[in-house]
């Protein structure tokens, strides 16, 4: 039966009604578009920019060291795992640092602050903030050598200029003290004050040395993937390939908390508005389509009492529905279109609003002032079908008074 | 399939009460009467005599309160709701008074809606509407929408649908009610030669003095009984 043909027809009964129930529709598209590729967008970005600030999307780490970190939990065969782990598909980066805490002091002045021990060799602007945010200087390669990254601020602090000399002190395995000189071979900013004025890059061998570290010794490795949403997978992945009950592989959910209650507040009143915004529209879809099957009830008595059956009938509703819901969603990809594109190429600079708050910064990570948008393939999946599920759930009741039209009622009257 | 010695429609009996506030009005008491294949009856009487509900009954759109409605034999009150539906789309033609149409399909498609419902195949589909299009004189105005046509072609198309399926038997509530005198004059035309021609059953329900003259069976029904049944 071309029951697809009648719905379709009787859509545009009321072309008025049936466009502006669809530009509601498109409308709820657009919002949710924006809502959800802004968020896939900047929660992507701010989990990035996090992964590069020294924990990476994923950690392999001595077991408790992410609750607790103390020098005496160690990750052995750091080297070794690391070669594994960087063989692996989605694996974009991998690199083996120790993190500890430090005093650091110059000829006046002295800070606390944290040291991150990396491998120059296996470092790269691309999976460490501070070193692309160098500017001045350049990352010392020898990872045996005296050299030292520390951020402007500090360097501020300390009064401290590039090729300058600068004490830390920190504890060795064995509890004691231990003193070191470096000479500062670079200075970073990265505009975020804690980093800048608390974080150092140390050259992990001499580090190993200092601490009393085995060559293969290590506190972590930090694993980039080339997508942040794939991170529990490989944890999961990783566990099992290590699979050492003194080894622990968490993700940046697990070891970036701060953000990750960031996102989870944000993700959830995001989608709470979405739903409150679809409540809305379901309401205007289930008022066009309860006021189309009402003026016709006499037409449907006609249909049943030459024979229709009730349950054809009811398909008819919904099949209004459906196209309803395409006609939603085609004026929705008509005006959501070009606002994308002008999202995804251009963006929204929000840098002079940024500056007037004060910083760029969100749950301790960098935020690009320049607002851009990205769908995954999920979201666009949950958009189509978000408007259909509430587009049908809106066709049923129309549809269940559809069916009890009563014909020997309806004919009654001419 | 039916020897015309079987009635196409026959009422035991039968008693239609609708309890409207504290009392109970019976629209049809006690009423019998047996519908035989090819005849072309009437029931008549004033308003309220009972004429819309007897036919509602035959057209199983309404149940008696009690009494037995059979249409080819078959008692409807031992039918399922769907076998009720499909005796309605397959042995049943409907004509009512007036916006008998689907607004949205054309007079060919209305024409075809119940055979669509019947799931006959397209192409036969096309051949009987076409021919039946042609039998009540609508030949070229497939393509016209029922707000393109006048009331009597409204009609038409009507008789159209309800025909094209050749049902057991056409109930029609006062068909020529809402067209002007010549219109009817036309229509009754056209019934007449489906009947003699065909043979197709009608049951009509009428004010109308021109439907009463050219029946060939008048039934006069006053509140809701039976007064005569008359060939004519
Ligand atoms: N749904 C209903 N509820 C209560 N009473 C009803 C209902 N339908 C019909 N009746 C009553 O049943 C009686 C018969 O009505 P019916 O419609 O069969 O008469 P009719 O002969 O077709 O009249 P008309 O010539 O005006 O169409 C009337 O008294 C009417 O008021
Ligand atoms: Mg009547």
């Amino acid at each position: 039966m071309q029951l697809n043909r009648l719905a379709w027809k009787n859509l545009w009964r009321n072309k008025r009604r049936t466009l502006i129930t669809g530009f509601s529709i498109s409308l709820g598209v657009f919002l949710s578009v924006t809502f959800t590729g802004t968020g896939d967008y900047g929660y992507t970005n701010m989990i990035d920019a996090s992964a590069t600030m020294g924990l990476g999307h994923v950690t392999v780490e001595a077991k408790g060291f992410n609750e607790t970190p103390s020098l005496d939990k160690r990750l052995k065969n750091s080297e070794k795992i690391r070669e594994q782990i960087i063989t692996l598909p989605n694996v974009s980066d991998a690199t083996v640092r120790i993190m500890g805490q430090a005093m650091f002091a110059s000829a006046s002045k002295s800070v606390g602050g944290s040291f991150l021990a990396i491998n120059s060799a296996t470092e790269s602007e691309k999976i460490n903030l501070m070193i692309r945010a160098i500017v001045e200087g350049e990352l010392f390669d020898e990872n045996d050598g005296r050299g030292i990254v520390i951020g402007s601020i500090m360097a501020e602090k300390l009064k401290l200029k590039l090729g300058k000399k600068i004490v830390y002190t920190t504890t060795d395995i064995n509890g004691e003290i231990v003193g070191e000189v470096a000479r500062i071979s670079a200075i970073f900013k990265t505009g975020l004050d804690e980093v800048d004025g608390a974080m150092v890059l140390l050259p992990i061998d001499r580090v190993r040395k200092t601490l009393g570290y085995t060559a293969d010794e290590s506190s972590m490795i930090t694993v980039i993937i080339s997508d942040q949403r794939r991170a529990e997978e490989l944890r999961d992945q990783l566990t099992t390939m290590i699979n050492d009950p003194e080894t622990e592989v968490l993700s940046w959910q697990q070891t970036q908390r701060d953000l990750t209650g960031l996102i989870t507040i944000d993700k959830t009143t995001n989608y709470l508005s979405q739903v409150l915004v679809g409540l809305v529209i379901a309401a205007g879809i289930l008022n066009t389509l309860l006021m189309g099957v009402m003026e016709r009830t006499r037409e449907f008595g006609i249909m049943m009492a030459v024979g229709m059956p009730p349950s054809a009938l009811f398909r008819l509703v919904i099949l209004e529905s459906f196209w309803l819901a395409i006609v939603g969603l085609i004026m929705g990809v008509m005006i959501t279109a070009p606002w994308y594109w002008y999202l995804l190429e251009v963006g929204l600079d929000f840098t002079e609003m940024f500056e007037e708050m004060g910083g760029y910064s969100a749950g301790g990570v960098l935020i690009d002032p320049i607002m851009h948008i990205r769908l995954f393939k999920e979201s666009i999946i949950a958009i189509l079908s978000g408007v259909f599920i509430l587009t049908l759930i809106s066709g049923l009741y129309p549809a269940w008074r559809a069916v009890k039209t009563n014909p020997v009622e309806t004919l009654k009257t001419i | 399939m039916n020897q015309s010695n079987q009635p196409i429609v026959q009422l035991t009996d039968i008693t239609r009460t609708y309890i409207q506030g504290e009392i109970e009005v019976n629209a049809v008491s006690n009423f019998n009467l047996e519908i035989k294949q090819g005849d072309f009856a009437t029931l008549c009487g004033p308003s309220g005599s009972g004429k819309t509900t007897v036919l509602n009954m035959i057209g199983a759109l309404d149940e008696p309160t009690s009494g037995i409605v059979s249409i080819e034999g078959q008692s409807l009150s031992e039918l399922s709701r769907s076998e009720i539906s499909a005796l309605r789309r397959d042995r049943i033609g409907f004509v009512f008074q007036s916006y008998n149409l689907i607004p949205v399909l054309t007079a060919y498609e209305n024409a075809e809606f119940v055979l669509a419902l019947q799931g006959v195949k397209p192409a036969e589909r096309h051949d009987r509407v076409m021919q039946v299009l042609k039998e009540v004189g609508l030949e070229g105005l497939e393509n016209r929408r029922p707000d393109e046509m006048s009331g009597g072609q409204q009609q038409r198309v009507a008789i159209a649908r309800a025909i094209v399926t050749r049902p057991a038997i056409v109930l029609a509530d006062e068909p020529t009610a809402n067209v002007d005198s010549a219109t009817a004059e036309a229509l009754l035309d056209l019934m007449q030669e489906l009947n003699k021609n065909d043979g197709v059953t009608f049951l009509f329900s009428t004010h109308d003095q021109r439907v009463i003259d050219r029946a060939k069976r008048v039934i006069h029904l006053r509140d809701g009984q039976l007064e005569s049944d008359v060939l004519q």
